[in-house]
């Protein structure tokens, strides 16, 4: 009798973890979804810079330029470690060139964030 | 390794998508929903086509699938039990197997796009338990195409957030998963709570 009362017990204990599981996980889920169109979009290195360009809606030139290539087709394929391997350059500096562009895109000096 | 795989579908595109969607369901844990859902930006910004997208991911799916069949059904309990063992999976077979048994169709389905980490153990218990073939490619193939276009279209419509856009996806999975605990630990908590009461009702009489 004891070892049933237990059972239940841990059971009913998994059931309000589970409940609460989906509690926790479903309203961050919508907190995130809330604040999609405002959250700035992480960089990362398997990225290209037309997909990166895309994500702050700038034309990819702005970027190219920023980290002094010359893209090899219309849309650039090539990630920014790819690039970074390439330009024989560390793959930490060309990301900061890349931010310090998109940051300076967002905050125009005297002028209106994209 | 994640990240050469998603620059891997940035640089080569479709032909990528599919021998890593092969390898996924195969059983070996890669991010495929992230890698959908920038691929469905790629085809948002032009740089890869929606229904060459579409064929090589469900192709790629559909493929590994039938692989982690072909060896639950011919390779037996014990390969299928090395391959979860591979992979560092702590995945009841039987287990597997009896929700094969009980969901059938509609339990392949879902675990092809909603479910989709369960979906290789799935597809072994579903060959050990002798689930029939042509029945297996049918609802194999039904949620691996639904799954596919579902991601490339989510990626490809919030192309412009797709790394906001993976986080409420993994949320939302993790929320549903919670809720399937959930409603399996009220079942068995209900049961045993009316068993409790007979008993209980049975001594006083």
């Amino acid at each position: 009798m004891g070892k049933t009362w237990q059972r239940t017990v841990a059971v009913g204990l998994a059931f309000v973890l589970a409940v609460a599981s989906t509690f926790i996980f479903a309203s961050r889920a919508g907190r995130r979804a809330r604040q999609m169109h405002v959250a700035n979009e992480p960089i990362r290195e398997w990225m290209s810079v037309p997909f990166i360009a895309h994500s702050h809606h700038l034309p990819a030139s702005v970027l190219f330029q920023a980290i002094g290539v010359h893209p090899r087709q219309p849309y650039d394929r090539r990630s920014v470690r790819h690039i970074a391997r390439d330009l024989n350059r560390p793959v930490p500096e060309v990301m900061a060139q890349i931010e310090r562009a998109l940051d300076a895109a967002a905050h125009p000096p005297g002028g209106h964030p994209q | 390794m994640n990240d050469q795989l998603l620059a891997a579908v940035s640089l080569y595109g479709a032909p990528a998508l599919f021998g890593i969607v092969a390898i996924a369901a195969v059983g070996v844990p890669l991010p495929i929903t992230l890698l959908l859902i920038v691929a469905g930006s790629m085809i948002s910004q032009g740089a890869m086509n929606l229904w060459w997208a579409i064929g090589a991911a469900s192709a790629g799916s559909i493929l590994g699938d039938q692989a982690g069949y072909a060896i639950g059904r011919w390779g037996g309990p014990a390969v299928a039990a090395k391959l979860c063992a591979l992979f560092g999976k702590r995945v009841s077979l039987d287990a597997m197997e009896a929700k094969v048994k009980t969901w059938g169709g509609s339990g392949i389905f879902i675990t092809r796009w909603l479910l989709s980490p369960l979906g290789p153990w799935i597809n072994l218990a579903s060959g050990t338990a002798g689930y029939p073939w042509p029945r297996f490619l049918f609802w194999d193939a039904l949620g691996e195409i639904v799954g596919a276009a579902l991601f490339l279209f989510l990626g490809r419509f919030f192309s412009d957030r797709v790394m906001s856009l993976y986080a409420v996806l993994g949320d939302l999975t993790w929320a549903i998963a919670a809720l399937l605990a959930a409603v399996v630990f009220g079942n068995v908590l209900l049961t045993r709570l009316r068993r409790a009461r007979q008993v209980r009702q049975e001594t006083v009489r």
